[in-house]
């Protein structure tokens, strides 16, 4: 297995794994803004940059995903690598200036702020991290949103910035936003959850036994297509909210082992 | 041009056997006029210039045996071009008139036509063929040998000139390894801005695990005013097919690509024909020449995105996602086209294959500098007398590039700076014009070779606003991908909007250097890393003229609007009143034989007296 040193911590990962990876089980903390250990890794913010020694010469690396292949020597806390992360942070920092969490963050790096005014327009602080596209992507294989222009211009867009007909209105965009630019709506006139700012929307689907709302239709539906015909029991249990789930296991005085949990 | 189309080549000694054909079929004394139809003399004409000649062979018969397109000659700024065989006399800038007298004269009654020839602007001598022109004597052309000699419509012309022999002796007489070493041994570095070594390359990909291996030609040439790729796509598409075709027999890959931008039609066109033709004669496809490699190529457009050229980002619009780049931890080589091995390299170097077979790895070897080998081939463009394409040996310098092809600075100015390796690249000032180009000198410079763009700028060039153009450029063409790039960039330009605003605030420069360290640093691809160059390089060479801007709120080249002012020198005011008809601010006092004044305080700085004024009396200051 191949040894890590990393800021003269010596750990050994296994072949293939990041220098994040490595740090995590050497202690070290390095920020990270894009990376999530369920997605594969895009290396978009440059927040997790560390300095790596190529013995005669020294090249700067974003930990997320720079895969350990033999025996390397890292800094987390060299100058240069340190300047960077922050140099990036500010830059963040103008782009987002209003955004709590990743004020916090900077906080943490030690950035106080930025030295650079705000030039590009955002949406509600979006980062564009594009954690939410690719867990739609790769978790939810939906691809209902994604990024669309380029440069300054870039966003997290549906299609021709419509409401998406792929998005099932599930939520995990919102729920892994790192900054908080995606949120859950709920329309309680209409019985509706929006997912903002993509405008879908998807109807609730109510609990079959007491009428409790609980996740968007799409979402029952995509995991009922996932669940065989014939497995009746879990077929009806998906359609109850969690409570009246538990009831009804209860009352049956088994727990449904021989049937699967839903998938994924 | 008799030879039924679509034979075919069933062995690799068909094809000397086919150049012989071809050849035996014009007589040495045959007449010919090529007219060039590269896109510079497109646009001025040059295909009308080729009905005319057509038309005008029709009539006359048998006398001329050919009017055929060819491509681009490389002295754009003189185009059309049209040469005409026997004594290859080289006509510039003619046009639909010119057409008959040449005809007249020189096709059928073998006469020159002085007037439309290439005159030395300082010695007036007229110069009757190419090679007595100074643009093209200091010239090497390896890869653009047979530009403007061939139809490159014509897989005859490409076989009767020599073409495929190359590709007859790797398959008759070379193993894949030995291919391979030969290339390795020419010293050939990749020609699209790197300088990796080719012969390297070619062997990771090789040695790499995974099967397919794909290799690709990079023919997305997004930097502005160059065109070095697009004439060799255009002018000579069998060059670079062949090149391919070797390549993939040397590291043993049966599909290519050929990613060109779309706003290349002529590029497209003939790389399609090229193509169509080479499977036709059984070039490419199943079992080449009868041998049992088989290798085929296919061609996808790109849609115009700067970006698309670095090589992942191709990679990436090839497989049909948004052209972004990733991460080269794990190089393509390795990983690349649908996570296969995959080999990509620039027209440029495909095209330098051919030669480096052909002649053997020590001829091309002994051209260029120690660690830059062969030549390359730039555009000039920019405030030079001689715009166009040239192929130069490795370590020439720049001062007999710029001055003894370019023909020196335009106007008679003064030289400023010179911009290698397009938008990304650096601005080189006069006192290093001595230094040789190649790879590394340049990248030492704070430049880089780059793909070979070449924009020379006089003294009234503002560095300040020029290095703002390009990063504006950058910034409009990066993906927006990674923070430093897409953030950063915009931070610079803000910055640099500013001071050539007269905005500027003391610590702009610093800040402007801290960004470009980051952004070398921490940018995801190679468009990012060097996308500050331009900045760098003219705080490095010109901090000056940063200076003045911001300290003084004066533009030394006097550019920038808002930091210079006119004025009437009252010597030469003739009192006309042009400039005060013409001043949308009423801004300038006088009357008749009264000397005309500016009153700066109404001046809006439009400048219409300048342009307007018939005696130069108007000044920027």
């Amino acid at each position: 297995m191949p040894m890590v040193t990393i800021d003269d911590v010596r750990v050994e990962v296994d072949e293939g794994a990041t220098i994040l990876d490595a740090a995590g089980k050497a202690g070290i903390w390095i920020p990270t803004l894009c990376h999530h250990p369920c997605l594969p890794s895009a290396a978009t913010c440059r927040l997790c940059m560390v300095e790596l020694d190529r013995g005669n010469w020294k090249q700067l690396v974003t930990a997320c995903n720079y895969p350990v292949r033999r025996d390397i020597v890292v800094s987390v806390s060299s100058d240069k690598a340190v300047r960077t992360r922050r140099g990036v942070m500010e830059l963040l920092l103008a782009r987002a200036p209003e955004s709590r969490p990743l004020r916090d963050l900077a906080r943490r790096m030690g950035v106080e702020g930025t030295p650079y005014p705000t030039v590009s327009q955002t949406l509600r602080d979006c980062i564009l991290c594009g954690l939410c596209t690719r867990v739609c992507e790769w978790v939810l294989r939906r691809a209902a949103i994604g990024f669309a222009g380029r440069g300054p211009s870039r966003a997290v867009s549906a299609p021709f910035r419509q409401p998406a007909e792929a998005c099932i209105a599930c939520g995990a965009c919102a729920a892994i936003c790192p900054v908080g630019t995606i949120q859950v709506r709920v329309h309680q006139d209409t019985g509706e959850v929006e997912i903002s700012p993509f405008k879908a929307r998807a109807k609730f689907q109510t609990c079959s036994e007491c009428g409790a709302r609980m996740v968007s239709v799409p979402v029952t539906q995509e995991v009922m297509r996932k669940v065989k015909n014939e497995w009746e029991k879990l077929r009806r249990l998906v359609g109850l909210c969690p409570r009246c789930r538990r009831k009804e296991t209860a009352a049956r005085g088994r727990t449904p082992a021989e049937q699967p949990q839903q998938t994924r | 041009m008799t030879a039924p189309r679509g034979r075919r080549l069933l062995a690799p000694a068909d094809v000397a056997r086919c150049r012989e054909e071809l050849n035996s079929r014009h007589s040495p004394s045959g007449r010919r006029v090529r007219v060039c139809i590269g896109t510079g003399c497109a646009a001025k004409g040059s295909r009308r210039v080729y009905e005319l000649f057509a038309e005008a062979a029709k009539e006359t018969g048998a006398e001329v045996s050919a009017v055929t397109c060819v491509g681009c000659h490389g002295f754009c700024e003189r185009g059309p071009i049209v040469v005409v065989q026997p004594g290859d006399i080289f006509y510039q800038r003619v046009e639909e008139p010119d057409v008959a007298e040449i005809f007249r004269e020189t096709v059928l009654g073998g006469r020159v036509v002085e007037r439309l020839l290439y005159e030395d602007p300082v010695t007036a001598a007229k110069a009757r063929t190419a090679g007595e022109i100074p643009f093209y004597r200091v010239q090497q052309r390896v890869v653009l040998a047979q530009n403007g000699v061939i139809d490159p419509r014509s897989i005859e012309e490409y076989i009767a000139a020599g073409g495929y022999s190359a590709l007859v002796k790797v398959l008759t007489g070379m193993t894949p390894e030995e291919t391979l070493r030969e290339v390795e041994r020419s010293g050939l570095r990749g020609r699209g801005g790197g300088g990796f070594p080719t012969g390297r390359k070619w062997r990771s990909c090789r040695d790499a695990h995974g099967e397919p291996k794909y290799v690709i030609c990079n023919g997305d040439e997004g930097d502005p005013g160059a065109f070095m790729d697009r004439s060799i796509m255009e002018g000579n598409p069998h060059a670079v097919l062949e090149g391919m075709i070797i390549g993939a027999y040397a590291i043993g890959s049966s599909q290519g690509y050929i990613y060109v931008r779309n706003e290349y039609p002529l590029a497209v066109e003939h790389l399609k024909e090229a193509i169509r033709q080479g499977r036709e004669w059984e070039l490419l496809g199943e079992s080449i020449l009868g041998t049992e490699f088989s290798f085929d190529v296919r061609i996808n457009r790109g849609g115009g995105a700067f970006v698309c050229g670095e090589s992942t980002a191709l990679m990436a619009s090839l497989e049909g996602r948004p052209g972004e780049p990733r991460a080269k931890y794990v190089h393509t080589v390795e990983c690349g086209l649908w996570d296969r091995p995959t080999n990509l390299n620039n027209v440029e170097t495909w095209a330098n294959v051919p030669a480096i077979i052909n002649r053997g790895s020590e001829w091309f070897a002994s051209t260029g500098t120690e660690r830059s080998k062969g030549t390359k081939v730039f555009s000039l463009v920019g405030q030079v007398v001689n715009t166009g394409l040239v192929e130069v040996p490795m370590g020439i310098t720049l001062r007999r590039i710029i001055e003894e092809i370019g023909g020196g600075v335009k106007g008679g100015k003064a030289f400023k700076a010179v911009q290698t390796g397009g938008p990304s690249g650096g601005c080189i000032p006069a006192q290093y014009l001595d230094t040789p180009v190649d790879f590394d000198e340049l990248t030492k410079l704070g430049s880089m070779m780059g793909s070979g763009g070449m924009i020379v700028m006089d003294e009234d060039t503002c560095m300040v606003g020029m290095a703002r153009y390009f990063l504006n450029f950058l910034r409009d063409e990066s993906c927006g991908k990674c923070t430093p790039c897409r953030e950063g960039l915009a931070q610079m330009v803000f910055i640099l909007d500013r001071i050539t605003h007269g905005e500027g605030q003391p610590g702009d420069v610093e800040r402007l250097a801290d960004l470009g360290v980051l952004l070398e640093g921490a940018a995801l691809c190679a468009l990012g890393k060097s996308a500050a160059n331009p900045v760098m390089s003219t705080v490095r060479y010109f901090r000056d003229e940063y200076d003045a801007h911001i300290l003084e709120r004066r533009c030394p080249a006097k550019k920038c609007r808002g930091l210079f002012r006119y004025r009437i020198v009252a010597e030469a005011c003739k009192a006309c009143g042009i400039c005060l008809k013409n001043c949308p601010a009423e801004a300038i006092t006088g009357q008749k034989k009264v000397v005309h004044v500016i009153d700066q305080g109404k001046c809006t700085l439009c400048g219409a007296c300048l342009d307007k004024c018939p005696f130069d009396a108007v000044v920027k200051v």
